[in-house]
Protein backbone atom coordinates (compact mmCIF):
# COMPACT_ATOMS: atom_id res chain seq x y z
CA UNK A 1 0.00 0.00 0.00
CA UNK A 2 1.38 3.29 -1.11
CA UNK A 3 1.89 5.85 1.94
CA UNK A 4 -1.43 8.24 0.69
CA UNK A 5 -5.06 6.26 1.05
CA UNK A 6 -6.58 6.07 -2.34
CA UNK A 7 -10.48 6.03 -2.58
CA UNK A 8 -10.41 2.66 -2.83
CA UNK A 9 -8.64 2.09 -0.26
CA UNK A 10 -10.80 4.06 2.24
CA UNK A 11 -14.24 3.60 0.62
CA UNK A 12 -14.15 -0.51 0.46
CA UNK A 13 -17.80 -0.72 0.97
CA UNK A 14 -18.70 2.30 -1.57
CA UNK A 15 -20.45 4.89 0.96
CA UNK A 16 -18.30 7.04 0.04
CA UNK A 17 -19.03 6.94 -3.55
CA UNK A 18 -22.59 6.47 -2.80
CA UNK A 19 -22.79 10.12 -0.64
CA UNK A 20 -20.81 11.79 -4.05
CA UNK A 21 -22.96 10.25 -6.72
CA UNK A 22 -26.11 11.31 -4.31
CA UNK A 23 -25.15 14.69 -4.57
CA UNK A 24 -23.92 14.88 -7.83
CA UNK A 25 -26.19 16.81 -9.46
CA UNK A 26 -24.74 19.78 -7.30
CA UNK A 27 -21.95 21.45 -9.26
CA UNK A 28 -19.82 21.99 -6.20
CA UNK A 29 -20.30 18.62 -5.19
CA UNK A 30 -19.34 17.23 -8.64
CA UNK A 31 -16.05 19.40 -8.13
CA UNK A 32 -15.67 17.97 -4.94
CA UNK A 33 -15.78 14.58 -6.35
CA UNK A 34 -13.56 15.31 -8.93
CA UNK A 35 -11.16 17.15 -7.68
CA UNK A 36 -11.10 14.32 -4.99
CA UNK A 37 -10.71 11.68 -7.43
CA UNK A 38 -8.19 13.28 -9.65
CA UNK A 39 -5.76 13.95 -6.74
CA UNK A 40 -5.61 10.14 -5.40
CA UNK A 41 -4.94 10.99 -2.44
CA UNK A 42 -8.20 11.13 0.17
CA UNK A 43 -8.58 12.98 3.05
CA UNK A 44 -11.62 13.41 4.25
CA UNK A 45 -15.17 11.04 4.53
CA UNK A 46 -18.54 11.52 2.66
CA UNK A 47 -20.59 13.55 4.72
CA UNK A 48 -17.67 16.10 4.93
CA UNK A 49 -18.07 16.49 1.15
CA UNK A 50 -21.66 16.78 1.62
CA UNK A 51 -21.47 19.56 4.41
CA UNK A 52 -18.84 21.50 2.34
CA UNK A 53 -20.77 21.29 -1.10
CA UNK A 54 -21.86 25.07 -1.13
CA UNK A 55 -20.05 26.72 1.44
CA UNK A 56 -19.98 30.15 0.30
CA UNK A 57 -23.53 30.12 -0.38
CA UNK A 58 -24.32 30.30 3.26
CA UNK A 59 -20.95 31.68 4.67
CA UNK A 60 -20.76 35.01 6.48
CA UNK A 61 -18.93 37.77 5.72
CA UNK A 62 -16.07 36.91 8.41
CA UNK A 63 -15.79 33.26 7.14
CA UNK A 64 -15.35 34.33 3.56
CA UNK A 65 -12.54 36.19 4.61
CA UNK A 66 -10.97 33.79 6.09
CA UNK A 67 -11.48 31.26 3.12
CA UNK A 68 -9.91 34.04 1.13
CA UNK A 69 -7.07 33.91 3.61
CA UNK A 70 -6.39 30.13 3.21
CA UNK A 71 -6.43 30.35 -0.11
CA UNK A 72 -3.82 33.15 -0.13
CA UNK A 73 -1.61 30.78 1.79
CA UNK A 74 -2.63 27.82 -0.34
CA UNK A 75 -2.28 29.51 -3.66
CA UNK A 76 1.59 30.43 -1.83
CA UNK A 77 2.47 27.05 -1.08
CA UNK A 78 1.34 25.33 -4.43
CA UNK A 79 2.84 27.67 -6.18
CA UNK A 80 6.32 26.83 -4.22
CA UNK A 81 6.08 23.11 -4.81
CA UNK A 82 5.27 23.16 -7.90
CA UNK A 83 7.77 25.63 -9.06
CA UNK A 84 10.13 23.26 -6.94
CA UNK A 85 9.78 20.28 -9.02
CA UNK A 86 9.99 22.10 -12.26
CA UNK A 87 13.07 23.71 -11.12
CA UNK A 88 14.66 20.00 -11.32
CA UNK A 89 16.70 20.60 -8.11
CA UNK A 90 15.38 18.75 -6.00
CA UNK A 91 16.17 14.85 -5.62
CA UNK A 92 15.35 11.50 -3.30
CA UNK A 93 12.87 12.06 -0.80
CA UNK A 94 12.95 15.60 -0.68
CA UNK A 95 11.62 15.15 -4.32
CA UNK A 96 8.81 12.43 -3.22
CA UNK A 97 7.75 14.82 -0.51
CA UNK A 98 8.01 17.87 -2.66
CA UNK A 99 5.84 16.02 -5.62
CA UNK A 100 3.06 15.21 -2.95
CA UNK A 101 3.43 17.53 -1.45
CA UNK A 102 2.22 19.81 -4.73
CA UNK A 103 -0.13 17.61 -5.82
CA UNK A 104 -2.09 18.31 -1.96
CA UNK A 105 -1.57 21.94 -2.17
CA UNK A 106 -3.42 22.26 -5.73
CA UNK A 107 -6.11 20.20 -4.19
CA UNK A 108 -6.53 22.64 -1.42
CA UNK A 109 -6.42 25.52 -4.08
CA UNK A 110 -9.14 23.87 -6.46
CA UNK A 111 -11.70 23.03 -3.20
CA UNK A 112 -11.21 26.72 -1.65
CA UNK A 113 -11.56 28.58 -5.00
CA UNK A 114 -14.55 26.30 -5.90
CA UNK A 115 -16.29 26.53 -2.68
CA UNK A 116 -15.75 30.53 -2.42
CA UNK A 117 -16.60 31.12 -6.35
CA UNK A 118 -16.78 34.56 -7.65
CA UNK A 119 -15.41 35.68 -3.82
CA UNK A 120 -12.26 34.24 -4.30
CA UNK A 121 -9.15 36.66 -4.21
CA UNK A 122 -7.37 36.36 -7.26
CA UNK A 123 -4.24 34.23 -7.53
CA UNK A 124 -1.11 36.70 -6.74
CA UNK A 125 2.32 36.86 -8.49
CA UNK A 126 5.49 35.00 -7.01
CA UNK A 127 9.14 34.87 -6.29
CA UNK A 128 10.67 32.23 -4.52
CA UNK A 129 14.07 33.82 -4.75
CA UNK A 130 15.95 30.78 -5.25
CA UNK A 131 14.23 28.63 -2.57
CA UNK A 132 12.82 26.48 -5.14
CA UNK A 133 16.24 26.00 -6.85
CA UNK A 134 18.55 24.58 -4.09
CA UNK A 135 17.87 21.99 -2.25
CA UNK A 136 19.05 23.07 1.21
CA UNK A 137 17.07 26.05 0.59
CA UNK A 138 13.95 24.38 -0.16
CA UNK A 139 13.84 22.12 2.51
CA UNK A 140 14.48 25.38 5.05
CA UNK A 141 11.82 26.79 3.31
CA UNK A 142 9.34 24.27 3.57
CA UNK A 143 9.41 23.40 7.14
CA UNK A 144 8.95 27.39 7.45
CA UNK A 145 5.87 27.43 5.51
CA UNK A 146 3.94 24.01 6.54
CA UNK A 147 4.86 24.94 9.88
CA UNK A 148 3.27 28.36 9.20
CA UNK A 149 0.52 26.89 7.40
CA UNK A 150 -0.41 24.92 10.81
CA UNK A 151 0.01 27.81 13.16
CA UNK A 152 -2.67 29.82 10.35
CA UNK A 153 -5.67 27.40 10.65
CA UNK A 154 -5.04 26.75 13.95
CA UNK A 155 -5.34 30.33 14.44
CA UNK A 156 -8.33 30.71 12.80
CA UNK A 157 -10.64 27.67 13.62
CA UNK A 158 -11.90 29.11 16.63
CA UNK A 159 -13.16 32.21 15.00
CA UNK A 160 -14.87 30.58 11.83
CA UNK A 161 -18.90 30.70 12.59
CA UNK A 162 -20.16 27.50 10.21
CA UNK A 163 -19.28 24.16 11.15
CA UNK A 164 -19.21 23.00 7.89
CA UNK A 165 -16.43 25.03 7.00
CA UNK A 166 -14.70 24.16 10.39
CA UNK A 167 -14.77 20.64 8.92
CA UNK A 168 -13.35 21.53 5.82
CA UNK A 169 -10.49 23.47 7.43
CA UNK A 170 -9.36 20.91 10.26
CA UNK A 171 -9.55 18.39 7.36
CA UNK A 172 -6.38 20.75 5.63
CA UNK A 173 -5.38 21.94 9.18
CA UNK A 174 -4.51 18.21 9.64
CA UNK A 175 -2.56 17.53 6.52
CA UNK A 176 -0.84 20.36 6.90
CA UNK A 177 0.23 18.91 10.18
CA UNK A 178 1.52 15.93 8.29
CA UNK A 179 3.58 18.15 5.72
CA UNK A 180 4.91 19.48 8.48
CA UNK A 181 6.14 16.34 10.45
CA UNK A 182 6.85 15.18 6.66
CA UNK A 183 9.39 17.57 6.28
CA UNK A 184 11.02 17.98 10.00
CA UNK A 185 11.39 14.54 9.29
CA UNK A 186 13.92 14.81 6.23
CA UNK A 187 15.38 18.12 7.82
CA UNK A 188 16.27 15.91 11.18
CA UNK A 189 14.58 18.07 13.46
CA UNK A 190 11.98 16.62 15.76
CA UNK A 191 8.55 15.92 13.99
CA UNK A 192 6.09 17.01 16.75
CA UNK A 193 8.49 18.91 19.47
CA UNK A 194 5.58 20.05 21.51
CA UNK A 195 2.96 18.67 23.42
CA UNK A 196 0.52 21.62 22.04
CA UNK A 197 0.74 23.59 19.33
CA UNK A 198 0.74 27.78 19.29
CA UNK A 199 -1.73 29.09 16.70
CA UNK A 200 -0.76 32.59 15.26
CA UNK A 201 -3.03 35.67 14.55
CA UNK A 202 -4.02 36.29 10.77
CA UNK A 203 -1.67 39.59 10.99
CA UNK A 204 1.23 37.32 12.76
CA UNK A 205 0.59 35.44 9.67
CA UNK A 206 0.72 38.22 7.13
CA UNK A 207 3.27 39.38 8.49
CA UNK A 208 5.58 36.24 8.53
CA UNK A 209 4.31 35.95 4.90
CA UNK A 210 5.32 39.88 3.91
CA UNK A 211 8.79 39.11 5.18
CA UNK A 212 9.74 36.18 2.97
CA UNK A 213 8.66 38.81 0.27
CA UNK A 214 7.42 35.53 -1.90
CA UNK A 215 4.06 37.72 -3.28
CA UNK A 216 5.80 39.88 -5.45
CA UNK A 217 3.62 42.22 -8.16
CA UNK A 218 2.92 41.07 -11.58
CA UNK A 219 5.06 42.69 -14.62
CA UNK A 220 3.59 45.44 -15.83
CA UNK A 221 3.64 44.17 -19.74
CA UNK A 222 1.21 46.31 -21.18
CA UNK A 223 0.75 50.00 -21.29
CA UNK A 224 -1.64 52.72 -23.16
CA UNK A 225 -1.34 56.48 -24.70
CA UNK A 226 1.86 57.71 -26.34
CA UNK A 227 3.23 56.70 -29.35
CA UNK A 228 5.20 53.37 -30.41
CA UNK A 229 8.83 53.85 -31.87
CA UNK A 230 8.79 50.48 -33.31
CA UNK A 231 10.28 50.57 -36.95
CA UNK A 232 6.88 50.57 -38.50
CA UNK B 1 10.81 14.33 -49.80
CA UNK B 2 8.44 17.21 -51.13
CA UNK B 3 9.65 20.56 -50.58
CA UNK B 4 7.16 21.65 -48.62
CA UNK B 5 8.57 18.68 -45.66
CA UNK B 6 11.87 19.55 -46.81
CA UNK B 7 10.78 23.47 -45.74
CA UNK B 8 9.34 21.77 -42.18
CA UNK B 9 11.84 19.60 -41.33
CA UNK B 10 14.49 23.27 -41.83
CA UNK B 11 12.24 24.71 -39.49
CA UNK B 12 12.10 21.99 -36.71
CA UNK B 13 15.72 21.96 -37.19
CA UNK B 14 16.28 25.66 -36.70
CA UNK B 15 14.17 25.52 -33.84
CA UNK B 16 15.44 22.47 -32.33
CA UNK B 17 18.90 23.92 -32.52
CA UNK B 18 18.23 27.34 -31.55
CA UNK B 19 17.11 26.53 -28.21
CA UNK B 20 19.50 24.08 -27.04
CA UNK B 21 18.10 20.99 -28.31
CA UNK B 22 19.11 17.73 -30.36
CA UNK B 23 17.16 17.74 -33.67
CA UNK B 24 15.53 14.52 -33.60
CA UNK B 25 16.29 12.25 -36.85
CA UNK B 26 12.76 11.56 -39.18
CA UNK B 27 11.91 8.45 -39.52
CA UNK B 28 11.02 7.29 -43.33
CA UNK B 29 9.24 10.26 -45.18
CA UNK B 30 8.11 11.87 -41.67
CA UNK B 31 8.99 15.00 -39.86
CA UNK B 32 9.62 13.85 -35.79
CA UNK B 33 8.84 16.59 -33.79
CA UNK B 34 10.08 17.15 -30.23
CA UNK B 35 8.05 15.79 -27.66
CA UNK B 36 5.65 18.40 -25.87
CA UNK B 37 5.97 18.84 -21.94
CA UNK B 38 2.61 19.53 -20.56
CA UNK B 39 0.78 22.49 -19.71
CA UNK B 40 1.58 22.92 -16.03
CA UNK B 41 1.93 21.08 -12.96
CA UNK B 42 3.59 17.99 -12.67
CA UNK B 43 3.97 16.78 -15.85
CA UNK B 44 5.28 19.47 -17.44
CA UNK B 45 7.76 19.75 -14.09
CA UNK B 46 8.52 16.38 -14.88
CA UNK B 47 9.22 16.70 -18.61
CA UNK B 48 11.60 20.49 -17.84
CA UNK B 49 13.64 18.30 -14.51
CA UNK B 50 14.12 15.64 -16.65
CA UNK B 51 17.96 15.72 -17.33
CA UNK B 52 20.24 15.19 -13.82
CA UNK B 53 23.21 16.35 -15.20
CA UNK B 54 24.98 19.39 -13.26
CA UNK B 55 25.22 21.42 -15.88
CA UNK B 56 22.40 24.18 -16.81
CA UNK B 57 18.81 23.55 -16.73
CA UNK B 58 16.46 24.25 -19.22
CA UNK B 59 13.46 26.67 -18.15
CA UNK B 60 11.94 27.24 -21.89
CA UNK B 61 10.84 24.63 -24.64
CA UNK B 62 8.95 26.79 -27.40
CA UNK B 63 7.34 23.74 -27.82
CA UNK B 64 5.79 23.77 -24.17
CA UNK B 65 6.08 25.73 -21.69
CA UNK B 66 8.58 29.05 -21.91
CA UNK B 67 9.18 30.92 -18.70
CA UNK B 68 9.91 34.71 -18.79
CA UNK B 69 11.33 37.09 -15.65
CA UNK B 70 11.29 40.58 -15.03
CA UNK B 71 14.68 42.68 -14.75
CA UNK B 72 14.47 44.30 -10.73
CA UNK B 73 17.56 46.46 -11.14
CA UNK B 74 19.82 47.42 -13.44
CA UNK B 75 22.32 44.75 -14.51
CA UNK B 76 25.04 43.29 -16.42
CA UNK B 77 24.39 40.60 -17.96
CA UNK B 78 27.60 38.11 -18.47
CA UNK B 79 28.86 35.87 -21.69
CA UNK B 80 29.58 33.10 -18.83
CA UNK B 81 27.90 32.44 -15.40
CA UNK B 82 30.27 34.50 -13.08
CA UNK B 83 32.24 35.25 -15.90
CA UNK B 84 33.48 38.54 -16.29
CA UNK B 85 32.76 39.62 -19.87
CA UNK B 86 29.84 41.77 -20.03
CA UNK B 87 27.25 41.41 -23.06
CA UNK B 88 24.35 43.57 -22.53
CA UNK B 89 23.74 46.22 -19.68
CA UNK B 90 19.78 45.90 -18.91
CA UNK B 91 17.54 48.60 -17.42
CA UNK B 92 14.15 47.79 -15.63
CA UNK B 93 11.93 49.42 -17.93
CA UNK B 94 11.66 49.22 -21.50
CA UNK B 95 11.95 52.24 -23.93
CA UNK B 96 7.47 52.02 -23.97
CA UNK B 97 7.44 52.04 -20.12
CA UNK B 98 6.98 48.81 -19.39
CA UNK B 99 8.61 46.23 -16.85
CA UNK B 100 11.78 45.30 -18.97
CA UNK B 101 11.26 41.17 -18.86
CA UNK B 102 13.82 38.25 -20.87
CA UNK B 103 13.34 35.10 -21.65
CA UNK B 104 14.58 32.48 -19.50
CA UNK B 105 16.25 29.67 -21.20
CA UNK B 106 18.51 28.02 -18.36
CA UNK B 107 19.64 27.91 -14.87
CA UNK B 108 22.77 26.79 -13.28
CA UNK B 109 24.52 27.07 -9.87
CA UNK B 110 27.96 27.93 -9.45
CA UNK B 111 30.38 28.53 -6.11
CA UNK B 112 26.66 28.66 -4.85
CA UNK B 113 25.26 31.10 -6.94
CA UNK B 114 22.33 30.94 -8.36
CA UNK B 115 22.66 32.50 -12.80
CA UNK B 116 19.80 32.72 -15.30
CA UNK B 117 20.66 32.17 -19.47
CA UNK B 118 18.62 34.59 -20.68
CA UNK B 119 17.69 35.88 -24.44
CA UNK B 120 18.49 39.62 -24.73
CA UNK B 121 16.76 42.38 -26.19
CA UNK B 122 19.97 43.79 -27.83
CA UNK B 123 22.35 43.88 -31.01
CA UNK B 124 23.58 41.14 -32.30
CA UNK B 125 20.04 39.66 -32.72
CA UNK B 126 19.84 36.17 -30.89
CA UNK B 127 22.73 37.42 -27.97
CA UNK B 128 22.04 35.32 -25.12
CA UNK B 129 24.13 35.78 -21.52
CA UNK B 130 24.04 34.97 -17.99
CA UNK B 131 22.30 37.30 -14.96
CA UNK B 132 22.86 36.68 -11.02
CA UNK B 133 19.08 35.26 -10.10
CA UNK B 134 18.08 37.78 -7.52
CA UNK B 135 18.36 40.28 -10.24
CA UNK B 136 15.59 39.22 -11.56
CA UNK B 137 11.82 38.80 -10.27
CA UNK B 138 9.78 35.51 -10.19
CA UNK B 139 9.06 32.84 -12.92
CA UNK B 140 6.24 33.31 -15.31
CA UNK B 141 5.26 30.91 -17.75
CA UNK B 142 4.08 30.69 -21.07
CA UNK B 143 2.96 27.99 -23.30
CA UNK B 144 3.03 30.00 -26.36
CA UNK B 145 5.30 30.34 -30.06
CA UNK B 146 4.66 32.68 -32.37
CA UNK B 147 6.73 31.59 -35.59
CA UNK B 148 6.70 34.08 -38.81
CA UNK B 149 7.76 32.86 -41.40
CA UNK B 150 9.45 35.70 -44.03
CA UNK B 151 9.35 33.38 -46.97
CA UNK B 152 5.60 32.76 -46.71
CA UNK B 153 4.69 35.68 -44.83
CA UNK B 154 2.70 34.20 -42.49
CA UNK B 155 2.45 34.54 -38.89
CA UNK B 156 1.52 31.20 -36.94
CA UNK B 157 0.78 31.28 -33.20
CA UNK B 158 1.45 27.40 -31.64
CA UNK B 159 0.01 26.58 -28.30
CA UNK B 160 2.39 23.67 -27.41
CA UNK B 161 2.72 22.50 -31.22
CA UNK B 162 -0.83 23.26 -32.37
CA UNK B 163 -1.18 25.95 -34.78
CA UNK B 164 -4.02 28.39 -33.00
CA UNK B 165 -3.99 31.39 -35.15
CA UNK B 166 -2.40 31.97 -38.48
CA UNK B 167 -2.41 35.41 -40.38
CA UNK B 168 -0.41 36.77 -43.59
CA UNK B 169 2.09 39.44 -42.80
CA UNK B 170 4.03 42.37 -43.79
CA UNK B 171 7.85 42.44 -43.71
CA UNK B 172 10.67 44.47 -43.82
CA UNK B 173 11.75 45.68 -47.25
CA UNK B 174 15.10 44.10 -48.51
CA UNK B 175 16.81 47.20 -47.55
CA UNK B 176 15.35 47.06 -44.33
CA UNK B 177 14.91 43.25 -43.35
CA UNK B 178 12.64 41.88 -40.94
CA UNK B 179 15.55 39.97 -38.74
CA UNK B 180 15.40 36.32 -37.98
CA UNK B 181 16.25 34.40 -35.22
CA UNK B 182 14.60 33.77 -31.94
CA UNK B 183 13.31 36.10 -29.72
CA UNK B 184 10.30 37.33 -27.34
CA UNK B 185 7.17 39.34 -26.54
CA UNK B 186 8.34 42.20 -24.95
CA UNK B 187 5.32 44.17 -24.47
CA UNK B 188 1.59 45.18 -25.60
CA UNK B 189 0.61 48.55 -26.15
CA UNK B 190 -3.05 50.22 -27.47
CA UNK B 191 -4.59 53.32 -27.51
CA UNK B 192 -1.65 55.26 -28.66
CA UNK B 193 -1.65 58.14 -30.99
CA UNK B 194 -0.40 56.90 -34.06
CA UNK B 195 -2.33 55.04 -36.68
CA UNK B 196 0.70 53.84 -38.48
CA UNK B 197 0.26 50.80 -35.67
CA UNK B 198 -2.99 49.99 -36.23
CA UNK B 199 -5.33 49.75 -32.83
CA UNK B 200 -2.60 47.21 -31.48
CA UNK B 201 0.99 46.95 -31.14
CA UNK B 202 3.52 44.31 -30.12
CA UNK B 203 6.88 44.88 -28.93
CA UNK B 204 9.52 42.65 -29.57
CA UNK B 205 13.28 42.32 -28.25
CA UNK B 206 14.28 42.01 -32.08
CA UNK B 207 16.21 44.87 -33.57
CA UNK B 208 16.83 46.36 -37.11
CA UNK B 209 20.28 45.69 -37.58
CA UNK B 210 20.24 48.75 -40.28
CA UNK B 211 18.28 51.48 -38.83
CA UNK B 212 20.86 51.37 -35.11
CA UNK B 213 19.85 54.91 -35.10
CA UNK B 214 16.12 54.54 -34.73
CA UNK B 215 13.99 56.30 -32.53
CA UNK B 216 14.29 53.89 -28.61
CA UNK B 217 16.59 51.60 -30.74
CA UNK B 218 15.03 50.05 -34.03
CA UNK B 219 12.45 47.40 -31.75
CA UNK B 220 10.87 45.60 -34.60
CA UNK B 221 7.07 45.45 -33.34
CA UNK B 222 4.32 42.99 -34.69
CA UNK B 223 1.58 45.79 -35.12
CA UNK B 224 -1.42 46.42 -37.34
CA UNK B 225 -1.78 48.86 -40.28
CA UNK B 226 -3.42 51.46 -41.96
CA UNK B 227 -2.65 50.25 -45.11
CA UNK B 228 -4.44 46.80 -45.47
CA UNK B 229 -3.79 46.83 -49.02
CA UNK B 230 0.05 46.17 -49.04
CA UNK B 231 -0.54 42.78 -46.76
CA UNK B 232 1.30 40.57 -47.63
CA UNK B 233 4.19 42.03 -48.54
CA UNK B 234 7.37 43.16 -47.95
CA UNK B 235 6.47 46.72 -47.22
CA UNK B 236 7.88 47.86 -43.94
CA UNK B 237 10.83 49.22 -42.40
CA UNK B 238 11.46 45.69 -40.53
CA UNK B 239 8.49 45.96 -38.40
CA UNK B 240 6.08 43.05 -39.02
CA UNK B 241 2.46 44.54 -39.80
CA UNK B 242 -1.05 42.32 -40.17
CA UNK B 243 -4.38 43.27 -41.06
CA UNK B 244 -6.16 45.34 -37.48
CA UNK B 245 -8.60 42.51 -37.58
CA UNK B 246 -5.80 40.03 -37.29
CA UNK B 247 -3.47 41.58 -34.81
CA UNK B 248 -6.64 42.30 -32.76
CA UNK B 249 -7.43 38.26 -32.73
CA UNK B 250 -4.02 37.47 -32.30
CA UNK B 251 -4.06 39.86 -28.75
CA UNK B 252 -6.41 37.54 -27.64
CA UNK B 253 -4.63 34.56 -27.94
CA UNK B 254 -0.76 35.79 -27.41
CA UNK B 255 0.12 36.97 -23.93
CA UNK B 256 4.02 39.00 -23.40
CA UNK B 257 6.73 36.79 -23.01
CA UNK B 258 5.65 34.28 -25.99
CA UNK B 259 8.68 33.48 -27.46
CA UNK B 260 8.79 34.63 -30.99
CA UNK B 261 10.73 32.67 -33.50
CA UNK B 262 11.41 34.27 -37.18
CA UNK B 263 12.67 32.05 -40.31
Amino acid sequence: MSELLTLDEVDRDGAIRETMDAIADDSRAGFLKKSMLATGGIVGGGALLAAMASPAQAATANDVSILNFALTLEYLEAEFYTEAVAMGALSGEVLDFARIVAQHERAHVAFLKKALGTAAVPKPSFNFRGTTENQAKFKATAQVLEDTGVKAYAGQAPLIDSNAILAAALSIHSIEARHASWIRHINGVPPAPNAFDPAATKQRILAAVAATKFITGTPAMTASGGSPAFTG
Amino acid sequence: MAVPALLALAFVVFVAVAYGQEPQAPGAGAVVLPAIPAASGESAASALAGSETVGPQPLSNPNGVSRFMAVLEPVDARAQPGGARIVARLSTRTPEGTTNVVLALARVEREGKLWIKVRLPVLPNNTTGWIRRESLGGYNTVNTHLVVSTRTLTATLYRFRKAVFSARVGIGQSRWPTPTGRFYIRNKLTRYSSPVYGPLAFGTSARSAVLTDWPAGGFVGIHGTNQPRLIPGRISHGCIRLRNADILRLAQLMPPGTPLTIV
